[in-house]
């Protein structure tokens, strides 16, 4: 028993190493211990986590379709899209929940669909899905005629805001239940092994008798679907629902996710490297409110940052590649 | 358990299988025994990987019958053979590389499993039954080639296995680990399971089997006892012809240096120097992933290596990508030829004027009428079968697709041109073929370095052998007086 | 040259014609207004940045990558050469801005191969990330104001030209674009750095092993895409004479769309900036259409991801 604790100890502590993504994330932190700023409080620590939870959840969701050596790049469309749905059917007059469960339901077609072009149809999927994204964004405007939609029931926001005895904002909460949902589902279950198992290979996986094609639909499905948690929690949040959100999400999450080393080759990463992967950008992003940067400054940094991370990602394969 | 058993764990008879333009297999029949170890030896393109891929279902027969285990089956899947106990293992395995032991033998049966811990516990059990101490939890893309076998064996055990067939099993592993392969066999022979050995390496077969079938053109030419046969019989059975014919009339070597390779130092390569000769086929022998594709890549700047030196005609040069290598008249036949040599999508006449296009440029602008002329000479010259030069090259045979490569390095005369693996894949007459193409290019003045797995056609086309263990060069032999054994024996280390 | 004429093939090669054959007769039907000289000429002036932004996507996509960061080129561009006519000269202006678009594309081609990549997942996320940083650039620039062309001070005549002049009765921003056409499909087809990009885009690992300037592809292809997406950006700005500095929003899905539509495979290798032509066609008649016959711009929207997704599938049949 011991010694399986040390071993598995080593590991994560190999696998935590070995991502550039933890090491950006410390760098921020130590930078900021020069400064004084209100960052080291807890009420700014917990409003990191509140910020980053949206964006977080959408990216539990890819990091399953990008585990199967796909990538989701509608969740940005899909995001508004449950936003605006839920919103409009509680203005006209519906139960909350039920308006909820059909918005998450709307977000679960969409993945549906992204699974049968991907997977059933075998087409690219970063391209077919940045065709799905732009289509949605095209139903939003025309479902809110491009005006932002606020909720008339108040009882809507109060899923989103508000905080757990007074301290962990509900948002953090759901981002963590729903994380260690899907941390187990790829843990402990023969779905998610199996998943690994088609990302890694899908040939073998198929031989194997692994139903490589149900499996890696339910992938996209499920993304959908947490793409459109995700929305309902913004629309609450902010209680609006807008076709203007969202538009750079998909391509911010889907590269946290890159950028926390689940590789687009598929098979490999986590819910965990995900996580840290797009928290750098949250950080970043924090840290520079709390410097005072400018925000075009900030926007800069960012495309920097991005940049940055994948190019290292893309120059260790090249090293490895030329490793003669 | 009390069917009409007659020690017959599967039996075929009298199976075809055609594919567009090819009778794959004609009217196969074999019967394998319970707890034996049968071979199958044959050429490449003798049928034996089609009647593989039947068995496991990823092929379906055209017509015969196929009896497994008393049970006739028509159609299967892969999974079904495996669930029904016949494994078969690759040459490319079939394992997830970014998944770790344990997982890889148990795939798609997790829960069957209780989840990662009874996984890795059941994966250790039979691990060890074969003596086999891999950690399970380790990824299978940081194992060798070897351990990779053993993790296939292992998961054939898995499904308790009634009959395990292995496709040229030893093709990449070392001397020790072929001894302990047979063991393992040996072992797994002796607890009734049976073994198919496909093979074409002769030594094995003596060594390990108990019956042999021999296969040629997708037919069964002979099935009999190891003992009755030899390895002249054998070998007159595999090709069907006497052995002459085989190669073309060796090419005479003039003798001037032509290239020096000074020092190649990587940590694959360690000190590699050697000469090549004006007019000379120069053979390097060694098993796969000694590093003989690493040295010819060096040396065309396909791999960034520094620090060595090349001189050609006593002069040193400066190769520091491929396209420095084709000004200096080196060309790469490179050993992979569906990634690394064509442009699958392209037409013939594309990727034939690949390499020479830039010879027909005249101000950055290409001359097409050229090109035209190019590709039809060339497929006239090479014999390359094709309905036209637009064609895409996807859709002809692999010796056809070889030759568009070849056809396109020989427009630019070259002066070294190196072939890896010239032969893979490609069946006995286009085989034939390419020999002379390689005689043609010797005769026009220049030189060959020839990588192969095939010691024959080394021993057979070279004028010299070099061969290569670990990345080192261990020896210098004439293949003219040198038997191949002690060639091989300096390839082994 | 032999091939024989297959009519599934040739609709399946040409698709794209079809679909504007049909939606010309279509149109005509319900709305004769289509054919009045007005509305032709609107089309024409409609052919207009998108069109050029599509010509330099056109070779990324053959080339085998691809480039999401047309939108913060265009955008800068715009703000910088309409900020510049006035001190420097609408010539000068005019030189700068189109150097500084073919040298951010160039700039893209270098980070891409500095980095080693190789697929169009890794240049799709790193054109990305330069994408964001040209667009907040643009934004820095300009501290977010739109930049305006002043009418009272400076020579402006080139731009007046490109934005609503005509030569008989073609507008000049489509005789340049059928110059630019004209030179691009010679640079494709008739010369040696045209055809190592098709290679590049076939297969890169067998290109380069065959002498093939590889990474030569890699910069021109981006250097001309910057390149084109700098003379939409004129174009842009010519014709509603402000820029703001989020101008070329969406202007990369777009080109991606009708170089898609046009019939050029992702797979790279293998298309031709005539096909975009086509699919910038069928994108502009359809708006077109779709104005005339009324339908809102949001719809118009859904049509046209509706198409894109369904160009893909059909390219992937195809190469199936």
């Amino acid at each position: 028993m011991q010694t399986t604790f040390a071993a598995f100890g080593k590991r994560s502590l190999r696998a935590v190493t070995k991502q550039k993504a933890v090491i950006a994330i410390l760098a921020m932190l130590i930078l900021m211990l020069f400064f004084k700023t209100n960052f080291y409080t807890s009420y700014n620590l917990l409003n990191v986590l509140k910020d980053a939870a949206v964006n977080e959840i959408i990216a539990f969701g890819v990091t399953l379709t990008v585990i199967a050596a796909g990538c989701d790049l509608s969740v940005g469309g899909v995001m508004c899209l449950s936003g605006i749905v839920s919103i409009k059917l509680i203005n006209g007059g519906m139960d909350i929940w039920l308006a909820v469960i059909i918005a998450v339901l709307c977000g679960a077609l969409v993945g549906f669909i992204n699974g049968f072009l991907v997977v059933q149809q075998k087409t690219e999927a970063f391209i077919i899905t940045l065709g799905i994204g732009m289509l949605i964004k095209g139903v939003n405007q025309q479902l809110t005629d491009a005006h932002p939609v606020s909720c008339t029931n108040m009882e809507y926001m109060k899923i989103a805001n508000g905080k757990i005895g007074g301290v962990v904002p509900n948002l953090a909460l759901y981002m963590i239940v729903i994380g260690l949902l899907v941390y187990a589902l790829l843990r402990f279950t023969s779905y998610g092994r199996n998943l690994y198992a088609l990302g890694g290979d899908y040939d073998v996986a198929k031989y194997s008798g692994i139903n490589v094609v149900a499996t890696k639909w339910t992938a996209f499905v499920l993304s959908g679907t947490m793409a459109a948690v995700a929305g309902v929690l913004l629309s609450s949040k902010l209680n609006t629902g807008s076709s203007i959100y969202g538009d750079d999400t998909a391509l911010m999450v889907n590269c946290g996710v890159v950028v926390g080393g689940t590789s687009f080759a598929g098979g490999v990463g986590g819910i965990l490297q995900s996580f840290i992967g797009l928290m750098v950008l949250q950080l970043l992003g924090n840290c520079m409110n709390m410097l005072g940067i400018a925000p075009y400054i900030q926007q800069v940094c960012q495309g920097v940052v991005i940049v940055a991370i994948i190019w290292l990602d893309c120059y260790g394969r090249k090293r490895k590649r030329e490793d003669v | 358990m009390e069917k009409k058993d007659s020690g017959i764990i599967l039996s075929i008879k009298d199976v075809s299988k055609s594919f567009p333009g090819v009778k794959a297999l004609d009217n196969v029949s074999v019967d394998i025994a319970r707890g034996i170890v049968h071979g199958i030896v044959g050429e490449n393109g003798a049928g034996k990987s089609t009647l593989m891929k039947i068995l496991s279902g990823v092929y379906t027969k055209d017509t015969g019958t196929v009896v497994f285990d008393g049970e006739t089956i028509e159609h299967t899947t892969p999974i079904e053979s495996l669930n029904r106990g016949l494994s078969i293992i690759y040459q490319e395995f079939n394992l997830v590389n970014t998944m770790s032991v344990g997982e890889n033998i148990f795939l798609g049966r997790f829960a069957e499993m209780h989840g990662m811990r009874g996984t890795h516990a059941e994966a250790r059990k039979l691990l060890d039954s074969i003596g086999c101490t891999i950690d399970t939890r380790t990824m299978v893309g940081d194992l060798s080639a070897a351990e990779k076998q053993m993790v296939e064996i292992t998961k054939a055990l898995s499904f308790q296995s009634k009959l395990i067939i292995m496709d040229e099993p030893s093709s990449s592993l070392t001397s020790d680990e072929l001894k302990q392969l047979f063991l393992i066999i040996h072992d797994l022979k002796a607890r009734g399971v049976s073994i198919i050995y496909i093979s074409h390496k002769l030594d094995e077969i003596f060594e390990l089997c108990d019956i042999v079938t021999v296969m040629r053109d997708g037919h069964v030419i002979d099935t009999k006892p190891v003992g009755e046969l030899t390895r002249a019989d054998m070998i007159t059975k595999m090709v069907g012809r006497s052995i002459e014919h085989e190669y073309p009339e060796r090419p005479r070597c003039a003798g001037e240096t032509l290239m020096e390779v000074r020092s190649i130092n990587t940590h694959k390569l360690h000190d590699i120097s050697f000469e090549l000769k004006k007019g000379e086929i120069l053979g390097l022998v060694g098993l796969v992933g000694a590093g003989r594709t690493e040295i010819v890549r060096a040396i065309c700047g396909a791999d960034k290596v520094h620090g060595h030196q090349v001189l050609i005609n006593g002069k040193p040069v400066k190769i520091k990508k491929p396209a420095d290598a084709k000004k200096l008249g080196i060309g790469l036949l490179p050993e992979d030829r569906k990634l690394q040599g064509l442009v699958l999508r392209f037409s013939v006449q594309s990727n034939i004027v690949m390499a020479s296009l830039d010879n027909m440029t005249k101000f950055g602008f290409v001359d097409s009428s050229k090109e035209k002329g190019i590709a039809e000479r060339q497929i006239n010259n090479l014999c390359i079968k094709t309905p036209s030069a637009q064609t895409q090259v996807l859709s002809l045979s692999g010796g056809n697709q070889q030759k568009c490569v070849v056809g396109r390095w020989l427009e630019i005369n070259p002066q070294i041109l190196i072939m890896d693996e010239p032969t893979r894949g490609i069946d006995v007459g286009a085989k034939y073929e390419i020999y002379v193409l390689m005689k043609q290019v010797v005769e026009n003045g220049g030189s060959i370095i020839m990588i192969s797995s095939e010691l024959p056609e080394v021993l057979n086309m070279s004028n010299r052998v070099l061969t290569i263990c670990e990345g080192r060069i261990t020896g210098e032999f004439n293949p003219e007086t040198v038997s191949a054994q002690t060639i091989m024996d300096s390839a082994i280390g | 040259m032999t091939k024989r004429f297959s009519l599934k093939n040739f609709l399946l090669n040409y698709l794209v014609l079809v679909a504007i054959v049909l939606l010309v007769i279509i149109t005509i039907m319900v709305e004769p207004k289509f054919l009045s000289g007005e509305n032709l000429t609107n089309i024409m002036r409609q052919f207009g940045p998108l069109s050029f932004v599509s010509l330099g996507m056109t070779f990324v996509i053959i080339g085998g990558f691809i480039d999401l960061s047309v939108a913060g080129i265009i955008s800068l561009v715009a703000v910088v050469t309409v900020s510049l006519i006035d001190p420097l000269g609408q010539v000068q202006a005019l030189i700068i801005g189109v150097a500084l678009g073919a040298f951010l594309g160039f700039l893209n081609s270098m980070v891409l191969i500095s980095a080693g990549a190789l697929t169009q997942a890794e240049a799709l996320f790193i054109t990305f990330g330069m994408s964001a940083v040209y667009s907040a650039i643009a934004l820095i620039y300009t501290d977010g104001a739109t930049q305006h062309m002043s009418w009272l001070t400076g020579n402006q005549s080139i731009f007046d030209a490109i934005g609503s002049g005509t030569v008989g009765i073609l507008s000049v921003s489509f005789l340049i674009f059928l110059v630019s056409l004209g030179a691009l499909w010679i640079f494709h087809n008739k010369t040696y750095n045209g055809r190592a990009i098709s290679y590049t885009g076939g297969n890169k690992v067998a290109a380069e092993l065959s002498g093939i300037p590889i990474k030569r592809s890699v910069v021109l292809i981006y250097t001309i895409c910057g390149l084109m997406a700098a003379i939409g950006a004129v174009v842009l700005f010519s014709r509603i004479t402000t820029a703001a500095p989020i101008i070329g929003k969406g202007y990369e899905t777009n080109a991606i769309l009708s170089v898609v539509v046009g019939g050029t495979t992702l797979k790279g290798g293998k298309g031709s900036v005539l096909r975009t032509v086509l699919g910038v066609l069928l994108i502009t008649l359809m708006s077109n259409c779709m104005n005339l016959l009324g339908v809102s711009p949001y719809m118009q929207i859904v049509l046209k991801g509706s198409i894109l997704v369904v160009a893909i599938w059909l390219d992937n049949r195809k190469e199936q």
